[in-house]
């Protein structure tokens, strides 16, 4: 059984174009700190071009949290924006780079998106 | 919110609203402190000599970003026979410093118990106005040997004041003191300086490397502002000082969010809209990008950097939706608000394409046109595909977010302002007439980008046809044929709300309007019902729900009437924008140059001065940049293939008016105008 934050960057890897991020360039390196031990996934994004590694390497954005809160942020049960004001998540470096691929996490399971009316008129 | 006699000072989303003694003592109607990121950092600062509140004899707010106080002892009475002075000199630059300096006039030596009484509610800004008893975290107070380390702590979210003094004082958990001895005519001085923190668990500021926190040269920034902006001159002086004040309030209203590295966008309103909203920035980017085009591309990118992209009911967020407010604070952090952003308005998006168009006509930018691309796209796609909640070719709104989502998500936003013709309120979804014709000009203008800069003239063709298609539909659905106007709203069945209302002018602007029908706006504009002598109302007089005082169903909104004269250019109409244009700028003569965001719509006859709306901020963004706008609308100023066009209409009163170095892709031109109409003739 493979987590969802495992599932989440092998997805990534694997489509190796993201493009919402094809105009961003730089690398994300998240530290997924649990007791002692902690996890590192690397992010290379060269403008749009997606490789993801499980290296412990300098970044330009270092981004932290909890292995728990990450899969609720990549399963779209918690929101990163609120969570870095929460201080639950932690970043440093460039904050524009998180704030990139932030956009590639799902929204609420829940949500429906826009209600369209039922129109009375006969087709 | 607060109170007239409080002084108001700032930096970026950082600002301090005082007493006009310097005292900050925070009460739910005078919601007074120091501010940060949304967050109160301090409730308390009060200043007492011998255990003696002190008495403001005068003050200066020098500039936006420092004031100055100056105090004796004891409370006001009819003489003051002081024989200290205590001068208090306050700055806000990233940091709050504050210098105290006490004289002693007496020919005898004094000792003196000088302390600062300090504490923080660390209320989130969308609080400040109610009683505040169970906060969720944990208030502390720490003193320590150089310094009062105030707290607030709720699981990982903690932010911190931090207060020191250059002189050394003994702290303790509720403030600072000194004890000082002052010979005759001598003169003692310290230095305090507040730093507010926003701390994770890692022990770094979540604003730390993401922005400057200090600037120290914010009077040299706020000069070479000035240097940068073109040049006004003008025989009638009102003009020339209002431009000014103008453009200085527009320094003090750029804000950087702290993922911009710097860069500045202009914010909505000071000091409790010191943020990023998507109408706003937009509009007041339009309105200044004669004078100040850098505000365009900053506010492009960032607005284009948090586009929506995915469906999130709490926050009214669609994939293409632009955001319509971001907040910092408590609320947002544990999702009480839902401002992390919020994306609840449906004209930000149509307008982020029109702010690109004018942007590029102005600088020739054309590699911000090809970086936007992508973000364009999606704009329109939001409108075609998740803004048509009837299915019939309109932008529609209607909140997901029940709790804590806006209601009406046009400008007009408050609760009452769309209504029928019999005063009643709509169901939802609704939809608004302005809003269709941001959504036409937006397919309008991006044709043209597909068409010169993206290579994609399918595109643009497809873009013309739906508009063309829009136009045409807007103009069937939505006149009003006893009244001759159109309807302010639809309600999902289609039955409008016929009321008479200022967002026509609008429609003009965009270019929706029907050639034939263009006159009849233009004449229910300047007439009677919709003008009052100093602007255009928001409702007509003569609607079941007007009132001259009602927020928006009777009160003159400066920024409204901008776009509208514009609007009345854009159709030919140029008298009647220069009627426009003097009712506003002769208004402005009231306020000191500063236009406030309403005033009320009596009619001009009866009260003689504009009467002001009573509201939380000033300067309000889009009210600053009104004179701006008015200022490009009667000089006719509009690039034409690559030069900029000019072609002055000017009411007499007016006289010559000059605007030099306007900046473009021209490089940089001059414009000249004389007062020639008669506005009085026409209005009458």
């Amino acid at each position: 059984m493979v987590d969802a934050t495992t599932r989440f960057f092998e997805d990534l890897d694997r489509q190796g174009f993201g493009p919402l991020l094809a105009k961003s360039s730089g690398t994300l390196r998240f530290d997924l700190h649990e007791g002692a031990q902690t996890r590192h996934w690397l992010l290379q994004i060269d403008r749009g071009n997606l490789r993801v590694r499980q290296e412990d390497r300098e970044a330009d954005t270092v981004v932290g949290t909890s292995p728990r809160l990450f899969d609720e942020l990549v399963t779209g049960q918690e929101n990163a924006i609120s969570a870095l004001l929460r201080g639950d998540m932690t970043v440093s470096g460039d904050l524009r780079l998180l704030l990139q691929v932030e956009r590639l996490l799902p929204g609420p399971a829940g949500s429906q998106g826009p209600r369209r009316v039922f129109r009375k008129e006969a087709s | 919110m607060a109170g007239a006699n409080t002084v108001r000072i700032l930096d970026g989303n950082t600002f301090i609203v005082s007493e006009d003694t310097g005292d900050i003592e925070a009460t739910p109607s005078e919601p007074t402190g120091l501010f940060a990121i949304d967050t109160r950092f301090l409730s308390k600062w009060v200043l007492t000599v011998n255990g003696e509140r002190l008495n403001s004899l005068s003050y200066d707010d020098l500039q936006y970003f420092e004031a100055r106080f100056f105090l004796v002892p004891g409370m006001a009475t009819h003489y003051v026979d002081a024989k200290l002075s205590i001068i208090r000199e306050r700055a806000v630059c990233g940091s709050f410093r504050e210098t105290l300096t006490i004289l002693n006039h007496d020919e005898k030596a004094v000792d003196l118990e000088v302390r600062m009484d300090a504490g923080s509610d660390f209320a989130d800004l969308f609080q400040v106005k109610d009683e505040i008893l169970n906060k969720k975290g944990e208030i502390y107070s720490e003193a320590e040997p150089d310094r009062l380390r105030l707290g607030y702590r709720r699981g990982n979210f903690r932010r911190e004041t931090i207060i020191s003094a250059s002189v050394p004082a003994r702290y303790d958990r509720d403030g600072f003191a000194w004890t000082i001895h002052l010979e005759p005519n001598a003169q003692w001085d310290a230095e305090i300086s507040v730093r507010t923190t926003a701390i994770g668990p890692g022990g770094r500021d979540l604003r730390m490397g993401l922005r400057s926190t200090e600037r120290p040269d914010i009077q040299r920034d706020l000069e070479e502002w000035i240097a940068r902006a073109p040049k006004v001159n003008s025989e009638h002086g009102v003009v020339a000082s209002t431009y000014r004040r103008s453009l200085i309030d527009l320094a003090a209203l750029r804000f950087s969010p702290i993922s911009l590295g710097g860069q500045t966008l202009p914010a909505a309103g000071l000091p409790w809209f010191m943020t990023m909203f998507g109408r706003d920035s937009i509009l007041t980017c339009l309105q200044v990008l004669p004078f100040a085009p850098a505000l365009s591309k900053t506010t492009l990118r960032i607005l284009g950097a948090l586009q929506g992209t995915r469906f999130d009911d709490f926050r009214d967020e669609d994939p293409g939706r632009i955001l319509h407010e971001m907040r910092y604070g408590e609320t947002a952090a544990f999702e009480e608000q839902p401002h992390s952003p919020y994306y609840g308005s449906v004209d930000a998006t149509p307008l982020f394409v029109v702010l690109l168009d004018e942007y590029e006509k102005w600088s020739g930018d054309v590699a911000l046109v090809k970086e936007l691309e992508q973000e364009c796209r999606a704009a329109l796609k939001w409108v075609d595909d998740y803004a048509d909640l009837a299915g019939n070719g309109y932008i529609w709104y209607e909140r997901r977010n029940t709790d804590t989502g806006l209601e009406n998500q046009c400008w007009k936003d408050s609760w009452d302002s769309i209504s029928y013709a019999d005063g009643k309120l709509p169901p939802f979804p609704r939809a608004t007439c302005e809003v269709q014709g941001y959504a036409y000009d937006a397919k309008m203008r991006a044709a043209r980008l597909a068409r010169e800069f993206w290579n994609d003239p399918a595109y643009a063709d497809q873009l013309e046809r739906e508009a063309a298609a829009l136009k045409e539909r807007f103009n069937r659905d939505w006149w009003v044929a006893d009244g001759e106007y159109y309807a302010l709203g639809l309600d999902p069945d289609g039955r409008p709300c016929d009321v008479l209302s200022s967002n026509i002018g609008h429609l003009l602007w965009s270019g929706i309007v029907d050639e034939g029908r263009a006159a009849k706006i233009a004449e229910h504009l300047v007439g009677p019902r919709l003008f009052s002598g100093w602007g255009v109302r928001t409702l007509a007089e003569g609607e079941v729900r007007y009132n001259p005082i009602g927020y928006h169903n009777g009160t003159i909104w400066p920024f409204d009437n901008s776009f509208i004269a514009w609007g009345l250019r854009r159709y030919g109409f140029a008298e009647e924008a220069a009627v426009i244009a003097d009712g506003i700028l002769d208004a402005a003569r009231y306020f000191d140059g500063r236009l406030p965001e309403a005033f009320g719509g009596y009619h001009r006859e009866l009260t003689k001065f504009p009467v002001e709306y009573p509201t939380a901020c000033s300067p309000q963004a889009w009210s600053t940049g009104t004179p701006l706008l008015l200022i490009r609308t009667m000089l006719g100023l509009e690039p034409h293939e690559g030069h900029l066009s000019v072609d002055p209409r000017l009411p007499v009163g007016m006289g010559r008016i000059e605007v030099l170095d306007i900046p473009g892709r021209w490089g940089k031109v001059d414009a000249f105008a004389r007062g020639r109409l008669d506005v009085h003739s026409l209005a009458a």
